[in-house]
């Protein structure tokens, strides 16, 4: 039997695991395949890097977002692994073709479903021996797979292609329904897979939302809130652009120092920022949702939706990104009546129109190489008639309508937030202390003042300002031996 | 990049410049029409200096300098400075004075070196204090692969001493403590993030786009002085970054054409199974890049049309319509017409 402790102190140099950490290692040695829903961030790089650490295997992770791969990559390195590579649509044609040649000498190698579902690449990987098949963000394939991520659905045929491997599942949150969708999509059923599911609750986390009338109050009140909160906070927007106008009228109009961070700045750019953010230079980060998967900073203090997130289950994972370290930390939710039609835009616009499907399916030589209509070309190639393709995109269509009305619900409700939250993935908060769980127990938009002073520990600012004297930053950069 | 600030830099009070073949100079895009103008602008040395930067859209930036007094816009996105116009380029250019140490960034992939640079001095730094769990950036995959072997054959020879020793030498011998200061902003390493160039916009008082131009000219000068030393242990930092001075395609056009059968342009269309027209673009591209006597001017300008095109040329040359000449010199070819613009432009720069 091995000691996992003292595999996890020799490769992490930690005395103890996380919840959940323990008995998924366990599984995965005993040779079980395992669906884990693990809340907080941060511990989940840790599982398959273990395990790829003391068996000297090769594993291969399945992972959505390229911005979040390059994470990982960074962030694996930092565990200590140096033999990492993501394989994305990013690259160059020669930086593909150099790894894919020298694919066998990585042992984590990252890759999207899009790109695994390419035969040259695909052929490349089931080359290699494979000890274990990651499969990230795991929800993806129930709540993207339908709705336009048809590479996630190839999935469970690209497992049992690559001959069954060893697979772990991960996410941080998933509903009954969301579990079941994910065993059924990979081509399990219920009793082939351990699954271990973690509490979501948060009991550090206290849950607030705040109705503004329109947006001028909105951007009013979120002022307000920024000039007086303890610590460093994360805001989050649905668009890019809102990131850096917010961003600008926060660092004019408030002391703090913010920056904005999205997908679309270059890499340069985004690893100063997150840089900056762990070492405490800045203060506050207005972003998209693509910030703060990767990274782990144990102590931010709040997090702030400027927009309405997907729906619940991504609205627990951001907010998830505050109070790792245990302390108390607020999640506050800003809206005012238009957000929800912008919401509805974006799931318009996500969702291809009717006229364009009807195009499509008479001139289907175009959907050749267009990457933007793959979800429809993979139901054309599977043959679903034009109107079947409607009805499934009118139920995703349909379901996602349905997952805002939650979110809707969830900001108007008149009884306690945290139930409310829990309920939809069929839990139930075990000790609840009114004094310290959301703004329906206790007065907090009246005492929000106070109850920053009572629980929001500021930052430690002994790092003081960066320096800014070229004399001073060398010495700080390089420490001479003697 | 902010373009209406590039325009500003690199406008003009006594010529109409294109704001799009500027923008497309800068950005590196190598037609014949872009390298002409970059020629007749004076602004070839920095063919392709910004070209991994987003510059923006050329209206907008245009329209920024009319609103602002700055500069008179006319049809075809033409601009000229205007007196104030002029006056404010002459406070940005101080601000990134000598300019023209910007042509090294269009002879060497300097932002590529600036990018292995800073990556390098990560990695130094985090090994100097003994760390190895920190956030390494990534710089790509081959530049990645270079640093990661860079370090592992020099990681031995006391490199913390030897950056610190670097750059102590380098930003004081700049003489000017501002400047000292942006370039060590753009280092990053153990406990200190370094800056954003707009955070350092706001320090300095300076736009961004200045404090970017200003990093390409202060890594000009590190990678310049680095080469010029045998003995620096950051030779393998410094390789693979020469940009080429035309296209390869044009090369080989042009070295054919110079070789010792010295083949015409229709031989040379067949020999490489291209377009005759597309020889001549290569043959235009290779005059305008190189200078006056290594161009073989005489072998394409025969007489008498270089006679006619003498005779019936303006006093401005560069600003001559094809379309005009033409209509003077009827079996005129563009290629003719375009190599005569070229030699005498050229004649011009050296009187
Ligand atoms: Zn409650």
């Amino acid at each position: 039997m091995i000691d996992l402790t003292a595999e996890l102190h020799r490769y992490s140099g930690f005395d103890s695991f996380r919840p959940g950490q323990r008995e998924v290692l366990e599984n995965l040695f005993a040779g079980r395949d395992t669906l884990a829903i693990l809340p907080t961030g941060g511990g989940k790089t840790l599982l398959y890097q273990l395990y790829g650490a003391i068996t000297h295997q090769r594993v291969i992770i399945v992972s959505p977002l390229i911005s979040l791969m390059q994470d990982q990559v960074s962030r694996l390195q930092y565990l200590g692994s140096k033999r990492v590579v993501a394989i994305t649509s990013a690259m160059d044609f020669q930086e593909r073709a150099a790894i894919l040649r020298n694919l066998n000498h990585y042992q984590y190698i990252y890759v999207s479903p899009e790109m695994l579902s390419n035969r040259n690449i695909f052929e490349m990987i089931a080359r290699q021996s494979i000890g274990l098949f990651v499969i990230d963000e795991a929800h993806c394939i129930s709540e993207w797979g339908p709705d336009f991520r048809p590479d996630y659905l190839r999935l469970g045929k690209i497992r049992h292609q690559l001959e069954n491997p060893l697979t772990l599942m991960m996410t941080a949150t998933a509903t009954q329904r969301t579990r079941d969708d994910i065993l059924n999509r990979m081509g399990f059923t219920a009793t082939d897979v351990k699954q271990l599911v973690l509490p979501t609750n948060r009991s550090n986390i206290f849950l607030s939302a705040k109705i503004c009338a329109n947006q001028p109050e909105k951007n009013e009140q979120l002022e307000t809130l920024v000039k007086e909160l303890n610590g460093a906070g994360i805001i989050y927007f649905s668009s890019k652009k809102q990131t850096e106008q917010i961003a600008a009228m926060l660092s004019q109009k408030t002391d703090k120092r913010v920056m904005a961070y999205h997908g679309g700045m270059d890499n340069q750019r985004r690893f100063l920022i997150q840089q900056q953010f762990m070492n405490g230079d800045i203060d506050i980060v207005c972003a998209t949702s693509a910030f703060g998967m990767g990274i782990d900073k144990e102590n931010v203090r709040y997090v702030i939706h400027y927009h309405l997130p997907d729906n619940i289950q991504s609205y627990v994972q951001e907010i998830g990104r505050c109070g790792r370290d245990q302390q108390p930390s607020l999640a506050i939710l800003l809206y005012e009546p238009n957000d929800q039609y912008l919401q509805q835009n974006l799931i318009a616009n996500t969702i291809p129109e009717e006229q364009l499907l009807r195009y499509f399916y008479q001139h289907p030589d175009q959907l050749q190489n267009n990457d933007a209509f793959r979800v429809i070309k993979y139901y054309y190639d599977i043959g679903k008639t034009v109107d079947q393709t409607l009805a499934i995109f009118d139920q995703a269509k349909s379901r996602r309508i349905g997952e805002l009305n939650a979110l809707i619900q969830y900001i108007y409700t008149t009884g306690c937030r945290r139930k409310l939250l829990l309920q939809h993935f069929d839990e139930t908060a075990e000790h609840v202390d009114p004094e310290f769980c959301c703004d329906f127990h206790t007065d907090f938009w009246g005492n929000w003042r106070q109850f920053n002073q009572q629980y929001l520990k500021p930052s430690e600012t002994d790092q003081g300002v960066q320096s800014t004297d070229w004399r001073q930053i060398i010495d700080k950069l390089f420490l001479l031996k003697n | 990049m902010d373009l209406s600030t590039l325009y500003l830099i690199f406008g003009d009070a006594n010529q109409d410049r294109r704001a799009k073949a500027i923008k497309n100079i800068l950005d590196g895009r190598r037609t014949v029409s872009n390298l002409y103008w970059g020629l007749e602008y004076g602004l070839l040395p920095y063919f392709g200096a910004l070209h991994d930067f987003d510059l923006g859209d050329e209206q907008a930036a245009v329209d920024t300098l009319n609103k602002a007094g700055l500069a008179t816009v006319s049809d075809g996105l033409l601009y000229r400075l205007s007196s104030r116009g002029v006056d404010q380029q002459k406070k940005l250019q101080a601000s990134i004075t000598p300019l023209n140490e910007l042509a090294t960034v269009a002879q060497y992939d300097i932002v590529r070196f600036s990018r292995r640079f800073i990556f390098a001095v990560q990695v130094v730094s985090e090994y100097s204090y003994s760390n190895n769990r920190y956030y390494p950036q990534t710089i790509g995959f081959f530049d990645d692969q270079l640093i990661k072997r860079w370090f592992i054959q020099n990681k031995q020879r006391n490199l913390s001493g030897y950056f610190h020793q670097l750059l102590q030498q380098f930003l004081s011998g700049l003489e000017n403590d501002q400047l000292a200061d942006i370039f060590a902003a753009s280092l990053t390493g153990h406990g200190f993030s370094g800056l954003t160039e707009d955070q350092l916009a706001v320090q300095t008082d300076l736009e961004p786009t200045i404090i970017q131009l200003n990093w390409l000219k202060l890594y000009s000068r590190l990678f310049l002085r680095l080469k010029k030393d045998p003995e620096t242990p950051l030779q393998l930092l410094l390789t693979g970054l020469i940009k080429p001075l035309m296209s390869g395609s044009a090369k080989q056009t042009f070295d054919l054409f110079v070789s010792a059968r010295q083949p015409d342009p229709a031989t040379i269309a067949q020999l490489r199974k291209i377009k005759l027209t597309t020889v001549y673009e290569h043959l235009i591209e290779a005059a305008i890049e190189l200078p006056l006597d290594q161009f073989p001017y005489q072998r394409l300008l025969h007489e008498p049309t270089l006679t006619n095109l003498r005779q019936a040329a303006p006093v401005n040359v560069g600003e001559w319509q094809f379309k005009a000449a033409k209509a003077q010199i009827t079996d005129l070819q563009f290629f003719e017409f375009r190599l005569f613009q070229i030699s005498e432009r050229k004649k011009g720069d050296n009187d």
